[in-house]
């Protein structure tokens, strides 16, 4: 390893054959069957990056008001979303920090090993960031010119100031609502700061009936001359077209706040981290004391599931993300049958359907999946049929209040799209629960958030019988009779996927 | 040995031939009887096959060869049966950190088809005899190590098995909890249960225990009532220690 034993650039060594154990565990996979998709993605994004590179090339001087709006509005973005991502992994920092624990009673100093973990996160969200925009950037620079390799550097800088930005708002968080709550906490405003910006580009298209989009009404303004950005706003934009002194000035700002961030919150986060160690006991969560027993596997394993899904705000924030991608559509479904108009209805049909299979998919995924206790369940005399119809039951409830309010909206503009679309919804939601069951990949429920859910064969499957029943429930709302040829791709789909209780067995004891 | 010959009716649990082989065999051919009544010690050194085999009685693992009877049920033909009669206890708590006890033993209740009314009272007296009455509505997640696993062993009993197994059940308690469950084993076998531990631990097993099995390499190296097993190792010393290390050869390699 590098460096001296105990220096921080030994210790960043350190973490990072972690990180990339880590992500090796995670994939699982050996071979072309572990490397090939990624590779493949990044010779995708490669490719792509070759006529846009041309595009930019002869495209003139981009220095213009638009190009300045465009360019600030695409960093803010990528910034918020950095943000939404830091927080969670400095919530996590803070709790499931393992190790740290040893590193702190270490000589190594808490300062120092915190400062390290920082750096961390920090090069964990460029390393994210950058499989998308890496290869993007290399061969636009390849073809237009290495100037373009500015936009790393930009995006290094912006990674930089988002991880303080997170490590600042977690510890915020920590004062304001505790210890315990940290986690949760950051969880939910990381969900909301996404579904903020999805509602804030999509808020402008609704307004203005889906016919322009937040992006290209900045472009007019700028454009038109109503929007004059200012001087300092045309840094980002420089920076990326790879002019020296503002990348050099965006590099020393970012360096300069991720620097300050971390010696102003080193020293309170050490003392955070040890206080979260602490408050693990002391405060405890209430729930129910009386007792109120029922006889009956199924039921018992209906409660339990429906229990433990409320109380994981991980899975919550993540649903409700999902739900709140539903409050456009519901509007624009609103504003067109205010006016009369049926038109979106096809494709409101087929999105609350994809969403059902969606949703039903993470929800019996965890039921499913994410057991805690499989021995007890193993030992208990019931059937695997009851226990498996109770978490399929507990996970399909809370979806069944969910989708209430858009079916009903469906419904009432048109009844017999509305039938359709609750068929559709029961028939995508069904078959997702099912492909759960039979492809079932079983693991801690603390792992979920980690692993983000099934095998990628499970999300595939349910990618594709969801998507082929929404098109059909798409094709139904219009009437057309055509609606029977995806539906039936789906059920020949379930037929192929289909494992017999015995094969599904069989596969878990090989697991 | 007495192991393998009669096996009444009345045995909570007779293995005939059992094995389990993973990469090597974990469980040889084991003939085992444990008496309904007894409070049954299965010791042996790490990796003996003891934990393999009361798996294999749990309904956990599925054995390659040999007959599992509980109460003369057969367990591998009418698994359900069997489990009905039994609660496995493993030393690693089966629990849900998000659950509270109170809502843990609803849930198992629930399992094992407990009627309601019976399934609140027995609750409520396990929990106080347990000392976790007073944090019945607490999720079990800020539990110490030794009120998961008492919490745990409420739920082994809240169906009121006949045939308690308990791998280390003794681990991570502190000196008082240990007693309370020493105490409430003692109390079930009175009671008429039969109760099967592994343990690490030779004077509880010296203690406690009916009778005492030794296994090694997955077989049943010796089996009897302290004296017997004494007289077995050729009265090698006073204690289970001895005796243990005698008959698991593992006193005289050390010596050696």
């Amino acid at each position: 390893m590098i460096g001296r034993p105990g220096s921080a650039t030994w210790l960043l060594g350190h973490e990072i054959r972690l990180a990339w154990r880590g992500l090796l565990a995670r994939r699982g996979r050996r071979g072309f069957a572990a490397w090939g998709p990624p590779a493949i993605f990044i010779a995708v994004l490669l490719a792509a990056g070759v006529p846009l590179g041309r595009l930019l090339e002869n495209a003139g001087p981009l220095t213009g008001a638009p190009f300045v709006v465009l360019a600030a509005a695409s960093l803010a973005a990528i910034f918020l979303l950095m943000l939404s991502q830091t927080l969670a992994a400095a919530a996590d920092t803070l709790y499931e920090r393992g190790d740290l624990d040893l590193l702190f009673s270490s000589p190594v100093g808490p300062r120092k090993a915190l400062a390290v973990r920082f750096l961390g996160v920090a090069l964990n969200l460029y390393l994210t960031f950058g499989a998308f925009l890496g290869p993007l950037a290399i061969s636009i620079a390849i073809v237009a010119g290495p100037r373009w390799l500015g936009a790393l550097v930009v995006l290094a800088a912006l990674a930089l100031a988002a991880s303080a930005g997170g490590l600042v708002l977690a510890v915020g968080l920590f004062r304001l609502i505790g210890a315990r709550r940290t986690r949760s906490g950051a969880q939910v405003a990381s969900a909301l700061i996404g579904a903020a910006m999805f509602l804030g580009t999509q808020g402008h298209i609704i307004l203005s009936d889906g016919r322009d989009s937040l992006w290209r009404a900045l472009w007019r303004a700028a454009d038109e001359g109503r929007l004059t950005p200012p001087a300092i706003l045309a840094l980002p934009l420089r920076a990326i077209l790879g002019e020296p002194v503002p990348l050099a000035i965006l590099a020393a700002g970012a360096v300069a706040i991720y620097g300050l961030a971390n010696l102003w919150l080193g020293a309170r986060f050490a003392a955070d981290a040890a206080a979260a160690k602490g408050a693990a006991s002391p405060l405890q969560r209430q729930g129910r004391e009386a007792a109120r027993f029922v006889g009956g596997a199924f039921p018992a394993v209906v409660r339990k599931e429906l229990r433990l899904l409320f109380r994981d705000s991980a899975l919550l924030s993540q649903v409700l993300l999902r739900v709140l991608y539903l409050i456009p559509l519901t509007v624009l479904l609103a504003r067109s049958a205010a006016r009369g108009e049926a038109i979106a209805i096809p494709g409101a049909a087929a999105a609350v359907v994809f969403m059902a299979g969606q949703v039903a998919g993470s929800l019996s995924w965890i039921t499913i999946s994410a057991e805690d206790a499989p021995d007890l369940i193993s030992c208990a005399p019931t059937r695997t049929r009851t226990i498996l119809r109770g978490k399929l039951a507990a996970a399909l409830l809370p979806l069944a209040v969910l989708l209430l309010a858009p079916l009903a909206a469906v419904t009432l503009l048109s009844p017999g799209a509305g039938l359709a679309t609750t068929a559709a919804a029961l028939a995508a939601a069904l078959c997702s629960g099912l492909i759960n069951i039979w492809h079932q990949k079983p693991s801690r429920r603390g792992e979920f958030r980690r692993r983000r859910g099934a095998t990628w064969y499970a999300l595939w499957a349910e990618a594709t019988v969801c998507g082929a029943i929404a098109g059909a429930a798409a094709l139904a709302a219009l009437g057309s009779w055509w609606a029977l040829a995806p539906a039936a791709l789906a059920a020949g789909l379930m037929l192929v996927l289909r494992r017999s209780e015995r094969q599904v067995a069989e596969a878990l004891r090989a697991a | 040995m007495l192991a393998g010959e009669g096996m009444a009716v009345t045995d909570a649990l007779a293995l005939r031939e059992l094995s389990k082989t993973f990469k090597a065999p974990a469980v040889d051919r084991l003939d085992l009887v444990v008496r309904q009544g007894e409070l049954y010690a299965l010791l042996g050194p790490n990796g003996a096959g003891k934990t393999t085999t009361l798996r294999m009685v749990a309904g956990l693992l599925k054995p390659d060869a040999g007959e599992i009877s509980v109460f003369g049920i057969d367990a591998l033909a009418d698994p359900i049966a069997a489990k009905r009669l039994i609660a496995w206890a493993p030393d690693e708590p089966m629990l849900y950190d998000q659950l509270t006890p109170m809502e843990y033993l609803e849930f198992v209740a629930g399992l094992w088809g407990v009627e309601p009314r019976a399934a609140r009272e027995r609750a409520e007296a396990l929990l106080r005899f347990l000392d976790l009455w007073d944090v019945r509505g607490q999720r079990c997640e800020g539990f110490s190590r030794g009120m998961k696993q008492k919490a745990a062993l409420a739920g082994a009993l809240i169906h009121e098995p006949r045939l308690l197994i308990l791998d280390e059940p003794l681990t991570g308690l502190d000196a008082a909890m240990a007693r309370q469950v020493k105490d409430l084993l003692q109390q079930r076998v009175r009671a008429g249960g039969t109760v099967i531990l592994t343990t690490h631990i030779l004077e509880v097993a010296e203690r406690m225990a009916d009778r005492i099995g030794i296994m090694q390499h997955g077989r049943l190296l010796a089996e009897g009532t302290m004296s017997e097993l004494r007289a077995l190792a050729g009265g090698a010393g006073g204690a289970l220690e001895d005796v243990f290390l005698e008959i698991t050869g593992a006193g005289s390699a050390d010596a050696a």
